[in-house]
């Protein structure tokens, strides 16, 4: 076993530091409060190279694997950043990896550099309002005209449309009770977000103010087939691809959020005094961070683990479930007892401190609740009924 | 609102507490316990009368109701009291209730006579035996089913018979438990005939079922209230560091969360037990919500008291063995915390199906 991580992997994490500690609190607050998508941290990764990190190299991209996508997003989220920054440029990182693995020549040509120089904006359109986390019950449909398809439809829940330029959209091209199997008969495609035909609306939320999350109404959306991916039919196989290495960044970005929280718990609790003592002497306050501590370790070891495994092309559906669920529980642990820390002053925007708990909370829903990842674990690895 | 104990109510508690610590102090309970005897404390505690407290008058008992039997039941609690005699017989009662003369020779004489239901699920007829021909069939750890005189056993055909303990076709198997302070036992019913209890068996077993789960909680929060005590006090005179550690913020903070529980506790142990006497249509919910709550708080307070010992607590010679051990019973006594939640969720508007198991 070697827990070291490669001269690559080292040199990707303090690049990426140091890029992005050139953005500061007063940075991420504003783009916060002001609800305003942080163009200018962007544009400095993809100058950098960096949302390239997973893009093949015949793409422009540097062909890394998920464990340096993660050190990069980890970094991002504990640059202070949060999800602000993370959700920016999370889809350019590894959210095209369908595409990838399942586009054709002439789409990948057409969209993949232009992810990796920044141009190109893509979001992931496939949460709906009647269907939740039971995707094979989406209801967008895609009816297939000659040279294109027609798609109408509903999404709900998706981050930074209104910042991009193509969604990657999941569709029905049949209905669900025309197919033998309820995950046959549907489509993805990668395509542009026109306005005229899809009318986007961001919606009012409690955190990560700075990247929207929005509801898309699509009428009569006309898609041209060159921009389907992969065959017709196949595109929940295809989505699946994707969900494992979804889970890891998400779990590194909520490991990330816990590590900046837990940072400037420890900085207060050294710097305030109150009762004539520095607070963190109290046990009731010296205690809950260690315990953060310990627990933000070791959902750090089951990532490492998860992407190492992935990377090495190996099963990792166990592993990538787990670190979701200890990293999104550890880091909001961190950033609620960071809260608690500051007492008062946690509560105000000048610490950070509310803006990181407003975040760390979204990780035990997002991209899919704690509950579902333990009925993941409870019947997939454990053999126990499904109990939903 | 205000609710509190009445001058009757707070002597009662006082002079009961008075005479346990008398009669039950902890050199005198580890006597009884190593000995496995409990017929000294029984027997006493019979024929000093207070057996009828808590019972009315009709029957033959002191007078009041469900409150003076969760007081009772506290300090038998706090006092790690071999109660299980008495605490069977008041599960009895609301049968004994309809045959004056069973309740006058358990209350005025002390004669034990228990519930012969499972001791660990709330009392229901799932046990109940076959009829025909003389009793027939096993019931499996009864409370205090070795020290009854008397049993009160449902019937399949949805009554309930009072049978003779002490005849060769009832024969009682004795078990051993971790708490030493309670016992139980099966019990072989081999075509015995007893008398038929006149009215509803399930109306019967449900007011049972009530009173356990107030009277178990009540018990609870006696045990609890015992070991909050206990660790107070140890933490204010053991020293580490050149400190009592009740100077230690999270030693301090652990007591107070368990004051916490101490509190909340007692608010609903009371209330379920005046509910419970006075049949609100709120009564099952008010119960179930103290077994389900102040049990499962106090198994909780058990392992806080004990890391707060550190070691010594984990030994034989110091008492928080004797309640650790009972709070981790009262738990399961009558129903776990899991079963009696069953039951809160059932009386609410939940799913269909979704709480019926």
């Amino acid at each position: 076993m070697d827990f070291e991580l490669t001269d690559d992997q080292a040199t990707i994490r303090d690049a990426v530091r140091d890029l992005a500690g050139k953005f500061d609190d007063q940075y991420w607050m504003e783009h916060d409060r002001d609800k305003e998508f942080p163009t200018e941290f962007y544009d400095a990764l993809a100058s950098g190279g960096w949302l390239g990190i997973t893009t093949p190299e015949e793409y422009g991209g540097h062909g890394f694997g998920i464990t340096e996508a993660s050190i990069l997003i980890e970094e991002v989220a504990k640059s202070g950043g949060g999800m602000n920054a993370a959700s920016s440029i999370h889809l350019s990182i590894f959210g095209m990896h369908p595409v990838i693995k399942h586009g054709s020549e002439e789409l990948k040509q057409r969209t993949l550099p232009r992810i990796v120089d920044g141009s190109l904006h893509v979001c992931f359109g496939v949460t709906e309002p009647g269907a939740g986390l039971d995707t094979t019950r989406i209801t967008t449909f895609a009816k297939r005209e000659g040279d294109h398809y027609r798609i109408n439809g509903r999404k709900v829940w998706i981050s930074k449309a209104m910042e991009s330029e193509k969604v990657l959209l999941l569709t029905r091209t049949q209905k669900v009770d025309e197919v033998a199997k309820k995950t046959d008969g549907m489509t993805l495609f990668l395509t542009d977000l026109d306005r005229s035909k899809i009318d986007i609306r961001p919606i009012p939320k409690m955190g990560r103010n700075a990247v929207t999350s929005n509801e898309l109404f699509i009428d009569d959306l006309i898609v041209p087939v060159e921009d389907r991916v992969g065959e017709e039919g196949q595109g929940f196989k295809y989505i699946l691809d994707g969900l494992n290495p979804e889970r890891m960044l998400v779990a590194a970005e909520a490991l990330g959020i816990g590590r900046v929280a837990l940072d400037r718990a420890v900085t207060y609790g050294n710097q305030r005094e109150v009762f004539g003592r520095q607070i963190g002497m109290n046990q009731g306050i010296q205690f809950p961070l260690a315990d953060s501590l310990a627990h933000l370790d070791a959902a750090e070891l089951i990532l490492r683990k998860a992407t190492w495994l992935y990377d090495q092309g190996k099963p990792c559906g166990r592993e990538a479930n787990t670190a979701k669920y200890l990293c999104a529980e550890a880091g909001f642990q961190a950033a609620d007892r960071a809260l608690q820390t500051h007492g008062g002053m946690g509560y105000s925007e000048e610490y950070n401190v509310a803006r990181y708990f407003r975040e760390a909370r979204l990780m035990r829903i997002a991209p899919l609740s704690q509950e579902m990842v333990l009925n993941y674990l409870g019947s997939h690895v454990l053999g126990l009924p499904r109990s939903y | 609102m205000r609710w509190e104990l009445s001058a009757e109510q707070a002597d009662f508690r006082s002079v009961l507490a008075d005479w346990l610590t008398e009669v039950c102090a902890p050199e005198t309970l580890r006597s009884w316990l190593d000995a496995g005897d409990h017929g000294a404390f029984e027997e006493r505690f019979a024929a000093d009368g207070w057996f009828g407290v808590g019972s009315p008058e009709d029957l033959g008992g002191e007078g009041g109701g469900l409150v003076e039997l969760a007081l009772a039941a506290e300090e038998l609690g706090r006092r790690g009291a071999p109660s299980s005699a008495w605490l069977g017989s008041m599960l009895a009662l609301p049968a004994l209730a309809r045959d004056a003369e069973a309740a006058k020779t358990l209350l005025a004489d002390g004669m034990t006579t228990v519930l012969a239901v499972p001791s660990g699920a709330a009392p229901n007829g799932r046990h109940a035996l076959a009829g025909d021909g003389g009793l027939r069939g096993a019931i499996s750890t009864v409370l205090a089913a070795t020290r009854a005189r008397r049993f009160v056993v449902p019937v399949e055909d949805g009554t309930l018979q009072l049978v003779e303990a002490g005849q060769d076709a009832v024969r009682v198997h004795g078990r051993e438990l971790t708490d030493r302070t309670r016992t139980v036992g099966d019990v072989e019913f081999d075509g015995v005939h007893g008398t038929t209890i006149p009215g509803d068996a399930a109306e019967v077993l449900e007011q049972a079922a009530l009173r356990a789960a107030v009277l178990v909680s009540a018990d609870a929060l006696g045990v609890m209230e015992r070991m909050l005590d206990e660790t107070v006090e140890y933490a204010g005179q053991r020293r580490q560091f050149g400190v009592p550690i009740g100077s230690f913020q999270a030693v301090k903070h652990a007591a107070a969360e368990m004051l916490v529980k101490v509190e909340s506790a007692r608010s609903i142990v009371y209330l379920a037990a005046a509910s419970v006497e006075a049949g609100l249509d709120d009564a099952p919910l008010h119960a179930a919500a103290a077994k389900a709550q102040v049990c499962g708080a106090a198994a909780v307070a058990a392992d806080t008291a004990l890391t707060l010992h550190g070691a010594i607590g984990y030994t034989w010679e110091h008492d928080l063995q004797i309640f650790y051990k009972r709070a981790k019973l009262d738990a399961q006594l009558f129903g776990s915390v899991a079963e009696w939640n069953e039951r809160l969720a059932a009386r609410l508007e939940l799913l269909p199906g979704m709480s019926q198991g």
